[in-house]
């Protein structure tokens, strides 16, 4: 009797103990992540403007939401978004496969290789799209030279294009983060046995035939991760086009966080802009919800 | 598992032990500033930084309980906006003055950021003033901004060339296309490849600067002054856009314009590729100086081009200086601004900075006029220089504006009609947001 009220009340200090200790990082997180995501909510239900303080913040329900929908330059930049999205996490995933495929490779000068190829990921966004700025420049850019040499007349002003600066944008997005991927899928790589490709040698499967059969489906959840933070990544896009373009010209290279910043930060206009990062929330989170499932099923599949 | 536990309780109590100094940090600074005046300035980084620590450190001299702090923020207007509405919308004490650009003073005027400085700022001083820079800073009766600088856009111009090819300036912007490709064209004979004018065309706020000066000098407006409504949609401003895209983007000026703000357009003029050049007067410094620029001394500066029939137009611009609502030294930053917009101090920065002063008796002034004699031609400029519309919902207006040209202009096929329908009705819409409730 005495043994078990020791280990129960054993049990209740190790737990207090385990919540304090759990403290600071779930205060972290609430004043960082739960604070502004509630708030950015409330004030997504206010009209508020900044300009305006004599208009106070009236309650207007889900107004905002309303002329969002009906916003063409919401919409313009949620499609814009979207295609963004698409196009870049399906090519930095499938760059990261193959970097990862040729990283894990026994070759010389392996570490160096390795190190090289984490340098786009680790250099700061901001830098490297003014880098990208530089390379696409109409007089001066790297990318001109490589096409014409020094026939300075054919030049071309590739930003001053609305579909190529678009490309632009996501080729640059695909450039810095494509070594993330492909260092989550040599994670997943890594944790492969080399005993079953042996044996699949023996057995006389091909490398097509191995790749499919063995990398492809051990490496899935690796992937499917990877797929899930450069899509949430991929969706809040902001910086490259703040730098690159302001989201010019025409509008083309305009994304729902660019355009949320403009109305927050530029006009003011507190509660509609909120209402743009809501949305950006919502869309993320889902993808998010989407993807956990997918990684949860497939990862009981497996283990089963 | 004992220790693990003890090296938590350490981990724990450091955590603790470093979140309180953060409260009591505040408290400690705050005790500070009340000894020593501290003056908080929020500018940008100036292109003569020397000249400005001269100036500051003259003001230190003559009120030793005074010690201005200065914060640089970007020198781009949008960026620096950004940071500083940051900062006032927070109603944060740690600014005092601030420069403002010349479309802010209605905005932060509305928003109770800027202080009324009608008690300070007397009638007979702002009488010394221009008026055009006067009345940007006055927003329902009462100013808000001391004007430092002003800008407005100017035509730049090859005159070793123009006069080569025997053209005098031209006052119509189709004589400005024409001789523009005469030239270009002989030139290229001659190997040399240039382009025909630069201009500022990204989607920015100065691409409403230059599209404001085409439609204004077509006898149009982007908003009516006098009846509050857009006329971006009506014959002359679309002629004046029309005109634009179809003769000078991608005609005289490189296509790449379209994502030109002034750094780019400029390096273009100073490289001596472009034969016609607008921006606004810290370019003629920039332009004539032998180590920046490869065609000092053959710069021209004269008034920008009209359409046949109109007048010319140039956009204002110009940065104030203003006091935060929420300073907690409102006296010792009025003193800092007097400094910095005395007559004394604008004439060092004209003289030393190129930055043209705000007070009219500089334009008189011999000293000037020797040193700088394109201040003379300036004046007249100035005089007639045009606001953007004034509204302090401005950002939203503008964001619709540059939208509407950029898309326009970047797309040889574009319904201008159309267009600029859609943008008047969504700007009036901005136009009808009630300031109360």
């Amino acid at each position: 009797m005495k043994n078990i009220i020791r280990i129960r009340s054993l049990t209740r200090r190790e737990k207090v103990f385990a919540f304090l200790l759990l403290l600071p990082c779930f205060s972290f997180v609430a004043t960082f992540a739960f604070y502004p995501i509630l708030n950015s909510f409330y004030l997504s239900l206010h009209n508020i403007i900044l300009t305006f303080p004599g208009l106070g913040q009236p309650f207007v329900g889900f107004e905002n939401y309303k002329n969002l929908i009906q916003d063409k330059v919401a919409i313009h930049s949620l499609t814009n978004t979207i295609i963004f999205v698409i196009i870049t996490v399906m090519l930095e995933v499938f760059c990261g496969l193959i970097i990862a495929l040729i990283i894990n490779r026994q070759f010389r000068a392996r570490g160096w290789v390795r190190a090289a190829i984490l340098v786009p990921w680790a250099i700061p966004t901001v830098v490297a799209s003014q880098m990208w700025r530089f390379i696409f420049n109409d007089n001066y850019g790297f990318f001109n030279f490589i096409l014409f040499g020094s026939n300075v007349a054919a030049y071309r002003a590739w930003l001053a294009e609305p579909l190529f600066a678009f490309s632009a944008i996501m080729l640059a997005d695909i450039w810095k983060t494509s070594p993330f991927a492909a260092l989550i899928i040599l994670a997943g790589l890594q944790t492969i046995p080399d005993d079953l490709y042996e044996s699949a040698k023996i057995e006389g499967a091909n490398a097509w035939q191995r790749f499919k059969k063995i990398t492809l489906p051990l490496i899935k959840p690796a992937l499917l991760i990877a797929l899930l933070f450069r899509t949430m990544d991929a969706f809040r896009v902001f910086d490259l086009v703040f730098v690159m373009t302001q989201g010019g010209p025409a509008d083309a290279t305009n994304v729902l966080q660019f355009y949320g910043y403009k109305k927050i930060f530029a006009e003011g206009f507190m509660g509609y802009g909120s209402t743009i990062s809501v949305i950006v929330f919502l869309i993320t989170f889902l993808i998010c919800l989407f993807y956990i499932r997918v990684i949860g099923t497939r990862l009981f599949q497996y283990r089963g | 598992m004992r220790r693990l536990r003890i090296i938590s309780w350490i981990a724990l109590s450091i955590f603790i032990f470093c979140s309180v100094p953060l409260f009591l940090f505040n408290t400690g600074c705050k005790k500070k500033e009340d000894r020593a005046k501290i003056i908080r300035f929020v500018t940008w980084r100036p292109h003569f930084p020397e000249v400005w620590d001269e100036l500051v450190k003259k003001f230190e001299a003559i009120h030793p309980d005074i010690k201005i702090v200065r914060e640089i923020g970007p020198h781009s207007s949008t960026a620096f906006h950004d940071l500083l509405t940051q900062k006032l919308k927070n109603k944060s004490p740690e600014v005092d003055v601030f420069l403002m650009d010349v479309i802010w003073p209605p905005e932060f005027a509305a928003a109770g950021w800027a202080m009324p400085l009608d008690d300070l700022f007397e009638e007979s001083e702002r009488e010394k003033f221009l008026e055009g820079p006067i009345m940007a800073n006055t927003y329902e009766g009462k100013i808000y901004g001391v004007p430092l600088f002003i800008d407005s856009g100017m035509l730049y111009y090859r005159k070793d060339l123009l006069e080569k090819y025997g053209f005098s300036p031209p006052r119509t912007w189709q004589e400005m296309v024409k001789q523009a490709e005469t030239i270009v064209q002989g030139e290229l004979k001659k190997g040399v490849e240039m382009y025909g004018f630069s201009g500022q065309f990204r989607q920015y706020e100065g691409l409403v600067c230059n599209m404001m000066e085409y439609i204004l000098s077509n006898g149009g407006y982007i908003i009516n002054p006098e009846t509050g409504r857009p006329e971006i949609a009506d014959k002359p401003a679309i002629e004046a856009v029309r005109f634009v895209r179809d003769e000078i983007i991608g005609k005289i000026a490189p296509r790449g314009s379209l994502t030109y703000a002034e750094p780019e357009s400029l390096a273009l003029f100073v490289q001596g590729r472009a034969v016609f050049h607008r921006n606004w007067p810290y370019a003629w410094e920039v332009s004539n100086d032998p180590v920046r620029s490869n065609v000092a001394g053959k710069v021209g500066l004269t008034l920008l081009p009209s359409f046949p029939g109109g007048r010319s137009y140039s956009t204002l611009g110009g940065w104030q200086l203003g006091i935060s609502n929420f300073s907690k030294n409102k006296k010792a930053s009025w003193e800092f601004i007097k400094f910095l917009a005395s007559q004394e101090t604008q004439k060092v920065m004209a003289l030393r900075t190129g930055r043209a002063p705000t007070r009219k008796a500089l334009y008189e002034d011999e000293e000037i006029i020797n040193a700088c004699p394109h201040f003379s031609d300036m004046k007249d400029v100035f005089l007639t220089a045009y606001p953007r519309p004034i509204s302090p919902l401005y950002p939203a207006i503008s964001h619709l504006l540059q939208r509407y040209f950029s898309r326009v202009l970047s797309n040889k096929d574009s319904d201008i009609k159309s267009e600029a329908e859609n943008t008047s009705q969504e700007i009036e819409r901005i136009l009808k947001i009630k300031k109360v409730k």
